[in-house]
């Protein structure tokens, strides 16, 4: 997991490589360096944040590339920093990825005399390419190179005498910009927008060359044309705008988000959720199940969404952790709709669990934020969340897109499916959309969420506890307080309690209760009176009056049926935001996390 | 040239919307008023701007975010006690440099104005002044003129007193000298630009640059519908594309109507009514001179003249606010014969059948029962039964 960027064209390559670092910066942040080509090479490189990076004030080379580092093999060090180089110090490599036969890799070429500096997987890249440039061309030896390695991967090459970069893909996101004043290559785009929306997605396999005139695509040897698309997001719609931190914008962007995620998708007068999909009738009334594969708070929005699917469009639906996925059980796949929820795209355990179902028959749909990601072309159809760039590593905005647009998803099945009474389905639509006006009173109330959390810091854990649709809000809840302010926080369903974890509850550990409709709140506060015999404080998110006395902080979360629990959550993050304000933490940046994981 | 744009007041006057925003962030045919001034800013060639913001500032900087979308640079200057203008204006001292134009976000002015103002700058004038005509100067800061010099400024003098009819726009350019006055100017509380310039005044240091055009005050609630009413008749109507209007619906004069609202089967949307996003007209509701923010609900049958509905409001069927003039308290001021139907605060949910009387304001938040009938003040939150 990390970030790559490379430039070649008429500017100065130094300030575009440093700024697209500095965008890519949420994919990882242990390490970073430069490589700028200007008839040799020049390398920059360290361990610590990009911002400590010490470059030149200025270079002439108009050809460089970057990487931003979050560490697989090897510790984060100064040596294992990217760009690694070959040993003439000729080329320079960035490599994103795992090379799974590094070490047969690197035995070989060591009996061959090459020496090695790091602990890295990559470092075997530039002495492979090394070898194949004897009486051959950049892009002949990297294509030569590649074919030795196993495992995921996108490298970019740069080398001291030859023109413009060369780049391969496998199983690992890259993107090519192309602009007037030079052309691109990144892990995403955010890396370039600044510059150009002119891109175009490589696939598997393909060796990329770039020079300053133009990107030429091969496949097998062969001159491929991958089609250019415009990417519509402003490149400055990922800065802070008077925000301290980005996690906090993107939680006060949720009403807008949400709106962007409902529009058009409505249809109330009729009960109908109108999306661009096209799953068959016939096919969604023979399902027998719908499974869900996920991860991380994304794994949070499945679990809800299969309430919601079990409910509202009578189908049986699992949700899956992806790492741990397989298709078996006796499913007929021909009646299992598999949907793969991923924030960036490219999680790799996602990708890997969908490509289980694939190859094991199952029809596959992805829900997604961003156009253009690889699971949007290793599924079937894809429904577009549309919450816009998320650049905090703690997901926010996206759950609340992802789990509307999954539960208009719902609506759409259990009205194709006719287990959904229209007028139902009519009730269903009103209290999604209802939503941004929900979330931006829970947002208008934020100063009573700071004094909540500044009372509450410094407990010894944080237990959050629901039902139905407020389980998943519980597990996502202290999710994000263990993300981001490091406490120890854990989700249970309000039953289980009693089952074993009441032991861990003690005056001193503040359990947060989700009471709201469509996540059984009469059972729940029986629990709540189990923690407070224990002496522990309670935080109680609830739509209903007569919770309040069994509360020491009862939050009112407005109205709205079966999205309630939804509400709450955007409560929940500003409750561990500022839990992590109150102590200081690298809230953007936690530390050992990243933003799309693209390892397993 | 830089722009300080003054936007961190609450806006008291206009409870309950200025309750969960600022007043900057009120909506004028369906843009904020900052907006309107943003605009005005970046169209006269200005493009860095420095917002200056406090109350409800989350607001202000979610909508704006960092300017791309107006192609100007915001950075923003945080006043975290609303202590006046000047000192807000002292806020963004770090963020200027040279000579800059201040204005206020909550007033619409023609971009005009500013780069009028902008031509005018250079000489050896300390500070530039635009003033402008008005009705009723008694309300703002009454400007004397000796040729471009202006020798006297008198903060809101009593009708009797007044002396002339051009008031102080509050539109100005500074130099870096400006941190100084302030600096230099006692207080004990709230400080704002006049008082900073009184001194400037006195010693002839103040040109005023005249301008005669749009400059429009939202004061007062019932401000909110006229200037709405204005702009819309100056931009003309302006339909979201993912807005629904029914075929059998009918939406006449100038209006303007937000991303996906929907107006249902026999309803009616005439002359002077912005509804904001996600809001819906139930079927044969009649939605006359409305300011409805974003995804407030009006359910059928419902008749809603002279009125302001407030964020994620509903105002139950079959409820009845009828429009026209009423005699209206704000802040324990009394005000005659104002045009207002209603006013409902964020959040407020109506039942059916309600009856509003002209000049009823509900706070945020509060309930109505079905049937019951509204005159005066509804506190934020309260819930009214039927007596």
């Amino acid at each position: 997991m990390c970030g790559i960027i490379g430039y070649v064209g008429e500017e100065t390559a130094l300030p575009i490589v440093a700024t697209g670092l500095k965008n890519l910066e949420y994919r990882g942040y242990d390490s970073a360096g430069v490589a700028l080509q200007d008839g040799h090479l020049d390398v920059y490189k360290e361990a610590g944040e990009i911002d400590d990076l010490v470059l030149p004030e200025s270079s002439p080379a108009t050809c460089g590339i970057g990487h931003t580092r979050w560490s697989t093999h090897g510790e984060p060090t100064d040596l294992n920093a990217h760009p690694h180089t070959d040993c003439s110090g000729e080329v320079a490599v960035v490599h994103n990825g795992i090379i799974d036969n590094y070490e047969e890799v690197r035995a070989g070429l060591e009996e061959r005399g090459h020496r090695f500096e790091s602990e890295t997987d990559t470092e075997v890249v530039p002495h492979l390419v090394e070898e194949k440039l004897e009486g051959k061309g950049l892009r002949e030896a990297v294509t030569a190179a590649v074919e030795q390695l196993e495992g995921s991967f996108a490298v970019v090459v740069v080398t001291a005498d030859h023109e413009g970069i060369v780049a391969a893909r496998r199983d690992n996101p890259l993107v090519v910009g192309t602009g007037e004043d030079g052309n691109f290559l990144a892990s995403d785009v955010t890396a370039f927008l600044a510059h150009t929306r002119q891109v175009t997605y490589p696939e598997d396999g393909d060796v990329i060359e770039v020079t300053g005139d133009g990107v030429t695509v091969y496949n097998d040897g062969e001159v491929v044309q991958r089609p250019t698309e415009t990417v519509e997001w402003e490149a400055e719609a990922a800065e802070k705008g008077g925000f301290t931190h980005y996690m906090l914008k993107e939680i006060h962007e949720q009403p807008s988000a949400l709106r962007q995620t409902l529009s058009g998708r409505i249809d109330a007068l009729h009960g109908e959720a109108a999306l661009d999909i096209s799953l068959p009738t016939e096919y969604l009334n023979s399902l027998q199940e719908v499974q869900i594969v996920a991860a991380g708070t994304s794994y949070h929005a499945g679990l809800y969404a299969a309430e919601l699917l079990e409910r509202h469009a009578d189908v049986r639906t699992t949700t899956h952790v992806a790492s741990e996925y397989e298709f078996r059980g006796g499913r007929d796949p021909w009646r299992t709709l598999v949907v793969a929820v991923s924030q960036s795209g490219e999680t790799a355990d996602t990708l890997d669990a969908i490509r289980k179902a694939g190859r094991a028959g199952a029809k596959t749909l992805a829900v997604t934020n961003t156009v253009g990601s690889t699971v949007t072309r290793e599924t079937d159809d894809t429904l577009y969340i549309r919450a816009g760039p998320e650049i905090g590593v703690a997901a926010t905005k996206t759950f609340a897109s992802q789990v509307a647009t999954l539960a208009l998803l719902a609506v759409y099945v259990g009205r194709e499916r006719g287990t959904l009474p229209s007028e139902t389905a009519s009730e269903l639509l009103g209290s999604l959309r209802g939503l941004p006006g929900a979330v931006q009173q829970i947002l208008d109330a934020e100063t009573g969420v700071r004094e909540t959390a500044r009372e509450y810091a410094d407990g010894d854990a944080f237990f959050f506890i629901g039902r139905r649709l407020g389980f998943p809000v519980a597990l996502e809840g202290a999710l994000k307080l263990k993300e981001i302010s490091y406490d120890h926080a854990e989700g249970f369903a309000a039953g289980e309690l009693k089952h074993g974890p009441l032991a861990l509850v003690t005056p001193e550990t503040p359990v947060l209760a989700v009471l709201t409709e469509g996540a059984d709140p009469r059972e729940t506060l029986n629990n709540v009176k189990e923690v407070e015999s224990r002496g522990a404080p309670v935080v109680g998110l609830t739509s209903r009056a007569d919770a309040r006395r069994f509360l020491d902080v009862a939050v009112d979360v407005p109205d709205l049926g079966v999205m309630e629990p939804l509400v709450a959550n955007v409560w929940l993050q500003l409750f561990a935001y500022h839990v992590a304000n109150e102590k200081g933490r690298n809230i953007d940046k936690p530390r050992n996390l990243a933003k799309s994981v693209t390892v397993k | 040239m830089q722009a300080v744009i003054l936007a961190a007041g609450e806006g008291r006057r206009l409870e309950p919307l200025t309750d969960v925003r600022p007043k900057p962030m009120l909506p004028i045919a369906n843009r904020p008023l900052l907006e309107h001034v943003v605009e005005a800013v970046a169209d006269a060639g200005i493009e860095e701007l420095v917002l200056v913001v406090g109350y409800k500032r989350e607001r202000i900087q979610d909508y704006f975010g960092d300017g791309h979308d107006w192609g100007v640079d915001i950075e923003y200057a945080v006043q975290s006690k609303q202590l006046g203008g000047a000192h807000a204006l002292l806020q963004a001292e770090p963020l200027v440099d040279g000579e800059f134009v201040v204005l206020n976000g909550d007033r619409i002015i023609e971009s005009r104005m500013v780069s009028q103002l902008v031509e005018a700058v250079g000489g050896d004038d300390d500070v530039l002044m635009t003033v402008t005509p008005v009705d009723e100067p008694s309300n703002y800061g009454v400007v004397e003129l000796d040729g471009q010099r202006v020798v006297g400024l008198t903060e809101k003098p009593p009708a009797r007193a007044v002396t002339s009819n051009i008031i102080n726009a509050g539109v100005y350019a500074f130099g870096a000298e400006i941190f100084e006055a302030i600096r230099a100017t006692e207080t004990t509380g709230e400080l704002a630009i006049p008082a900073v310039l009184q001194p400037l005044v006195a010693d002839r240091r103040v040109r005023a640059v005249p301008f005669h055009g749009m400059w429009l005050d939202v004061s007062y609630l019932w401000d909110l519908l006229s200037v709405n009413a204005a702009v819309l008749d100056q931009q003309g109507s302006a339909v979201a594309r993912s807005a629904r209007v029914h075929d059998r619906a009918t939406v006449t004069g100038t209006v303007a109507i937000g991303a996906d609202t929907r107006i249902r089967p026999g309803a009616t949307v005439l002359q002077g009514t912005a509804l904001g996003e996600n809001v819906n007209v139930g079927a044969n509701a009649v939605v006359a001179n409305a300011v409805v923010l974003p995804d407030a609900t009006i359910e059928p049958g419902c008749v809603v003249r002279d009125c302001i509905v407030g964020e994620n409001a509903r105002i139950g069927p079959n409820t009845t606010v009828e429009g026209g003039r009423a005699d209206v308290v704000i802040d324990e001021t009394f005000y005659a014969d104002v045009r207002l139907g209603g006013v409902f605060g964020d959040n407020a949910a109506l039942g059916g059948a309600v009856t509003a009387e002209p000049g009823t304001v509900v706070g945020t938040g509060a309930t109505v029962e079905s049937g019951s009938v509204l005159a005066g003040h509804v506190g934020a939150g309260a819930e009214v039964r039927r007596g």
